[in-house]
């Protein structure tokens, strides 16, 4: 326990782990958080020019929003959706930011293609006749079916993800969504922001011993071998869980104070219509987290190798950047069945497949891309575990 | 207490490092003395256990040390040739990590570092961060982490390195006061060092102790082939190209040189009484520019 307690202390105690974690946090929490809800996201239009030419009042903004959203009751249906969208077309210029039209528009598109038109620039809402926005569910089903089947999906897995739509109750509840989306949009950059941070303070956990060149005389200590380099696993762990909790608690208070819990049991489908998962806001927001922990999680254990492999620190620092972004860069030219399996790797795939019907189909039985983007990521941090104390232990005899 | 190397072999691809050593070490000081490149750090790393031979082996109390592992280095201090050190530590940060590396109970951890600090003389300085410390310093902090678990080993490589010859001194006296019941093993090219605190040296070449024994049996080795001659301060050269010369000094009008030679230089050679130093120069005439 001492050894734990004196590698987190020397872990914490250096320079770029301090300013590392105070410019995540000051970015996470202030600049997309504070500042974001506050000013250029949720701060009423001035210059609609600039996102930064909004005035500085999201907080007050925020509440005008989930008011005007409560006129239209707590659930969508056919006659709340035409009144939505009928209320908004007699909108002035000035008036019409307060409703929820990114979110209401992108259900127009999803659901009443044949509405939309191409000759001209304006958004449906403007437009379209609300006389015709009836059927909201059947549409909804419509648009999953053509979905799936423009996608190749197969009969089997299209029974697998129709039984968890049938979970999905209806009619939908609804307040202000916009908020929701920014929210869980926010959340699926977090790890990538976190892994940033893992490398800088973990690729030098063991490889930083050589360049202080004290490898040598900590491998003749009694502790200095399998001891020492379980100790700055377990550290490595506990600090990628501080640091994703310094992040995560702060960010969610931030959240409530912004937006209070107005709509935490929506479905997540009013932010994306067809998808699939039985799932709320809430629960959303839990998986957003979870993912961003477990590939964090997974991500902090490969660094760590890659630390106990190198002798450099600035090589351990490239090597783990490079363990970042490449695999990310390189899946997207995969054929998708690889695209697949390559966002299981830590931080490659996003946590907004929740929103989508990706199945991999393990030994006959198909399972849903999300549970396994949550399961996958950490094990490759656990077995790389043993390989980590394998290497430093061994590491000078040669 | 015993400490055994039985025909230590040490090879890179062809090339071997340390060759067949084998010696027997009981309490007391061990000077290895080298030029560089002589074998030295690796023969005290394979010591150290954290180097492993390629043949041979080294027994503690006629037991292997690799197959001993914590056990032995429990017992064991170790200063590295190039002290390593974080340098935004404090001194007394950086000895309670390193004792807890060593597996000593935070508590007397926290006793034994000050003591350590106060025999070193570093205790006035300890908050301040190892960055700001002179050489000498941080030699002496290497000292003091070395001798955290009390050891029974102690290995030095190139202690002195670096040191002004005022911390030298105090380093040598530092080093003769923690002899007692302990096996110090010291390695150094700087002969004076060994001189004044070691009770037995080995002579290090090509990675074999090509002599070893007390000072005194290594200066007997060397007895008779040293000698003084008076020459004309425009013969100087000549003679150090084709003799091996220890030392020239002016007197008067005359050069005299300190040469180390098996024969009588010249008619005019007077035999004078060896040194160590004279000894390491008969073995590493190529040298002389270190001392």
């Amino acid at each position: 326990m001492d050894l734990i307690k004196a590698e987190h202390k020397k872990l914490w105690s250096k320079k770029s782990v301090q300013v590392s974690v105070l410019l995540c946090f000051a970015y996470i929490i202030i600049f997309a958080g504070i500042l974001q809800y506050q000013w250029f996201t949720f701060g009423s239009p001035k210059d609609e020019t600039s996102i930064w030419g909004n005035h500085f009042d999201g907080y007050d903004n925020i509440r005008n929003h989930q008011k005007y959203a409560e006129q239209f009751g707590n659930l969508l249906t056919d006659s709340s959706f035409s009144d939505m969208v009928s209320n908004y077309q007699n909108l002035s210029e000035s008036e019409n930011d307060l409703s929820d039209w990114k979110v209401v528009n992108t259900w127009l598109q999803t659901m009443y293609p044949d509405l939309e038109r191409s000759d001209t620039y304006k958004i449906m809402m403007q437009y379209v006749d609300t006389n015709q926005l009836t059927g909201l569910y059947d549409k909804r089903q419509k648009a999953i079916d053509d979905f799936l089947e423009s996608f190749g999906t197969s009969e089997k897995e299209t029974e697998y993800l129709m039984s968890m739509n049938n979970k999905v109750n209806t009619p939908f509840s609804y307040v202000w969504t916009e908020g929701w989306m920014t929210i869980l949009g926010n959340l699926q950059d977090y790890g990538i922001m976190i892994a940033i941070v893992l490398v800088i303070c973990l690729a030098p956990l063991f490889s930083g011993e050589w360049h202080n060149r004290t490898g040598a005389m900590i491998l003749s200590m009694k502790n200095g071998w399998k001891k020492d380099a379980i100790a700055k696993i377990i550290v490595g762990f506990s600090f990628s869980a501080e640091l994703f909790f310094i992040i995560a608690i702060p960010s969610v208070i931030v959240q409530l104070i912004y937006f209070g819990t107005s709509g935490f049991d929506m479905p997540i489908q009013c932010i994306k219509m067809i998808a699939v998962a039985p799932m709320n806001m809430l629960e959303a927001e839990i998986y957003e987290y979870a993912h961003a922990f477990m590939g964090i999680m997974g991500f902090a254990g490969l660094v760590m190798l890659i630390s106990a492999f190198s002798k450099s620190e600035i090589a351990s620092i490239i090597a783990g950047f490079a363990l970042l972004f490449i695999p990310t860069i390189f899946s997207e030219y995969l054929p998708y069945q690889f695209q697949l399996f390559s966002d299981l790797f830590p931080l490659v795939g996003n946590s907004a497949i929740i929103f989508r019907t990706n199945t991999l189909n393990i030994f006959g039985k198909i399972v849903w891309m999300p549970y396994l983007q949550l399961l996958i990521p950490p094990l490759f941090g656990i077995i790389s575990i043993p390989f980590t104390v394998k290497l430093w232990s061994k590491r000078l005899r040669i | 207490m015993e400490l055994s190397l039985n025909n230590i072999t040490k090879k890179y691809g062809d090339k071997k490092v340390v060759n067949n050593v084998t010696t027997t070490m009981t309490p007391g000081v061990y000077g290895l003395l080298g030029a560089n490149g002589a074998g030295k750090t690796t023969l005290m790393r394979m010591m150290t256990a954290i180097l492993e031979p390629t043949s041979g082996e080294i027994l503690f109390d006629k037991e292997n040390i690799m197959k001993m592992g914590a056990e032995y280095r429990s017992i064991l201090g170790y200063l590295p040739q190039d002290f390593g050190y974080y340098p935004n530590s404090s001194a007394k940060d950086f000895l309670l990590y390193i004792a807890t590396l060593k597996g000593i109970p935070s508590k007397v951890a926290k006793i034994k570092a000050q003591e350590l600090l106060d025999t070193i003389g570093l205790s006035d300085v300890a908050n301040k961060k190892i960055k700001t410390y002179s050489g000498g310093m941080k030699q002496r902090l290497g000292i003091a982490q070395a001798l955290l678990n009390d050891p029974q080993i102690l290995i030095l490589d190139e202690p002195t390195a670096g040191l002004d010859p005022k911390e030298r001194v105090k380093f040598r006296n530092l080093i003769s006061s923690l002899a007692q019941n302990r096996i110090v093993i010291l390695s150094t090219h700087i002969v004076s060092d060994v001189e004044a605190i070691a009770d037995k040296v080995f002579l290090m070449k090509y990675g074999q102790f090509v002599s070893e024994g007390t000072i005194q049996d290594l200066i007997d080795e060397v007895q008779g082939h040293v000698w003084e001659l008076a020459i004309n301060p425009k013969e100087a050269d000549t003679w150090e190209e084709k003799m091996t010369v220890a030392n020239l000094r002016r007197e008067g009008n005359c050069t005299i040189l300190r040469i180390i030679s098996e024969e009588s230089p010249s008619e005019s050679a007077i035999c004078i009484p060896a040194t160590l130093e004279d000894l390491y120069l008969y073995h590493f005439p190529m040298e002389r520019s270190k001392q």
